[in-house]
Parts: structure tokens; sequence; C-alpha cells
């Protein structure tokens, strides 16, 4: 990849970007990618990254380049994230990722978008109602980002299938809603020495940690797996419609400083992000 | 006997209108009878007003953590000064 013709026609394709500031920015477009990419047959990602590596910008990821830098920008685009639901949280995971421009995602849910879910699934609409929402989110990828590859799962994560549907992740993000399923996901990822992160919301509240293989994770929240309490406080005060967006945001934001090594991932904390009242919480958790 | 800080966070806070307490207590499940005696019927209240059946203590429908790690791991009950106690709602949603 990236080869001498590949990078002569990027290097015919790039125009200088002038900022407000007056900086200039060699960039390239969203065409001209994909045009180089049909002609050499390759995969959109790989112009990016070959640009990228050149110094050239591809227009879509200029915003992003401020904060994470080049650099950034392809190791997210040689990333693979793992995000396990596509419902509240898992839906807004997917699109953020799509435009921060990761590389391949891997969707795993089992689940179809029903009417309760319009509220705040942000793959649901009312035509795809039935529809699985796994393939939905990768459709939307598809639109978003053609640059990003999907794999989907359309299975329930057990502790049986967690390790084989996992494994290629870099990083794992929390799109469930309940309890034993974190659990088996934080265990296989500790055993696959994977980043987890954990997100969790009810009512305007919402929670978020990163475990990496060697923090102590939910445990120190929950208990023991075999000591979970049976359901949360959500079943009865319902999941509005800004509060997934709101922590799945976040999840987001981790995603990219672990991968990036920009900014330090909120781990050995648990974070609670409080709506109702405007407060954030962080409460440190033992190390033991 | 020791001083310890309890600590309420997110709905349990805001239902309370209490962010934390310092109580003298020996025990976990004295700190726990003392926080139970001053605020599960409040909170119950507060909770059956919002349309949630809480039932028994405080609790056995909270998550309570000792100094960062869930009481449900811990096998020691005596408090030591200084030590916090960390209350809040479980919360699974996604």
């Amino acid at each position: 990849m990236g080869g001498k013709d590949i990078i002569q026609r990027i290097a015919e394709s790039t125009e200088l970007h002038t900022a407000p500031g007056g900086e200039k920015y060699p960039v390239i477009s969203l065409k001209n990618t994909v045009s180089i990419a049909q002609s050499q047959r390759t995969p959109i990602k790989e112009v990016e990254i070959t640009a990228l590596k050149q110094g050239i910008t591809p227009w879509r990821y200029l915003r992003n380049t401020g904060t994470i830098g080049l650099d950034g920008q392809i190791k997210l685009l040689q990333s693979t994230i793992a995000v396990v639901g596509a419902g509240g949280l898992g839906g807004t995971i997917i699109e953020l990722l799509a435009r921060q421009g990761v590389g391949h995602i891997i969707i795993i849910d089992n689940d179809r978008f029903a009417e309760q879910n319009l509220n705040r699934q942000l793959m649901s609409t009312e035509k795809n109602l039935g529809s699985y929402k796994a393939t939905a989110a990768a459709e939307r990828v598809k639109d978003i980002n053609s640059a990003v590859t999907v794999t989907t799962s359309l299975k329930k994560l057990t502790g049986d299938n967690a390790h084989r549907l996992l494994k290629d992740a870099n990083v794992v993000a929390d799109g469930l809603d309940n309890l034993s399923s974190r659990f088996a996901v934080e265990k296989a990822c500790r055993d696959l020495g994977i980043p987890y992160v954990y997100g969790t919301i009810a009512g305007f509240i919402g929670q978020l940690m990163t475990v990496f293989p060697e923090d102590t994770g939910l445990s120190c929240i929950y208990g023991r797996s075999d000591s979970l309490p049976e359901q949360g406080i959500e079943v009865k005060i319902g999941n509005p419609s800004a509060t997934p967006a709101m922590i799945a945001a976040l999840q987001v934001q981790e995603i990219i400083k672990i991968i990036t090594g920009v900014g330090k991932p909120v781990r050995n904390h648990l974070f609670i992000l409080d709506a109702m009242e405007g407060i954030a919480d962080k409460i440190e958790l033992s190390r033991h | 006997m020791p001083s310890i800080c309890v600590k309420f966070y997110s709905l349990w806070r805001q239902y309370l209108g209490v962010d934390n307490i310092t109580l003298q207590a020996k025990s976990l499940d004295d700190a726990l009878a003392q926080v139970e005696d001053r605020f599960g019927s409040r909170l119950r209240e507060q909770l059956r007003a919002e349309g949630v059946q809480a039932d028994g203590r405080i609790q056995d429908y909270s998550l309570i953590l000792l100094n960062g790690t869930s009481l449900r791991n811990l096998k020691q009950t005596c408090l030591k000064e200084g030590d916090t106690l960390q209350i809040f709602p479980p919360a699974t949603g996604g």
C-alpha cells in the first residue's frame, strides 16, 4: 500500500487550504481520495493514511487534526474498535467513531429496533423499525465515511463467544444494557489485554470509566460478578433522549485518547455526570 | 470512635438534598444503620413520589463503596478514621 503511483496521484490532487489565521495546510478532497482508491484498486482508508503520511490532510479530518495531529489520525485509521450493543450508547458511539475516522468497527448486537427505541437510539428511524440494529448501524457508517470498514455480528455476546468476537479489537466500547454482559465483556478484554470503555445511564445521570487489563474495574462498583444487582434504576426512570449521547460522546473521547495517546483516560475512577443538577463527580476506586 | 465521611451521589444527592455528612461509627453495620435512620424514610418517600418502589434499607437498593470498593467485596467491617462511604443508585442502562 502507499506505492509510488498513489503518492504521485495524491500529490497531483493536493490543494492548499488557508486557515483564518493565514496558515496554509495541504489537503485532499473526498472526491479525489475516492478516485485514487478506485483507480489504484486500493481501500480508501489506505489512500487517506498515505496522504497523512505525506503531511496531507483529507479535508474531512481537518477539524480533527488540530487536537490529535496527523499521527493521531493515522493511528485511528489503523485501529479496530468493537462496539458491543448498537442501541442508545452504542449507536452514538458508532456514529462518532465513523465521523472521527477509525479504520474498522466491529458491531455486535442481536436485537432489532422497536418503537420505544426511537427516543434515543440514533440509528433507529421510523423506516427501519424491525431491522437489526447492527445492520442499520453498518449502513449508516457507510453513508458517513466510506473509508471505514465494518464487521457486524448479529449474535448476543456471552462469556462463551466474547473472546472470539472481540479478539481483533484495539479497544472495546460498552453499549450494553445489563451487568452480566458487561462483566463478560470486561473479563474477555482483561484476558485479551484490550482496554474496555464502560458507560451506563439512568434518567439524566450517566457513568463512565476506562478499564485497562491491570485495573480493578467493574467489581469495585458492583461487587463480584456473582452478586450483581438484578436491575438498575433506569427500569423505572427511563433513558431520555440526550442522556446516552452525553455518555457515548465521552466514551468516544476515551477511545480517541487510548488510540492516539493524547490526554489521560479516566482509569481507576468512576466518572458520574449528573445533568439534572449540572454536577460532575469522580470517585477514586481502589486499585486492590 | 472513628469519624467517617458519607457522600451521596447523583439521584440520591438530588432526592436527599445532601452532599455529604460526617458520622462517628466503629463498624460498617453501625454506619449503615445511622445512614438508614437519618435518610432511609426520606429517600424512599422521594422515590415513591417519582413512581419508584424501593424495598428494604438504603443498602438493599443502593451501590455503596468504602474507599472506592464495593461493600460486596469486603470481608472486614471495622472502620478507621477518615474512611469514606460513597452511596449512589445502581444504573445499568444503555
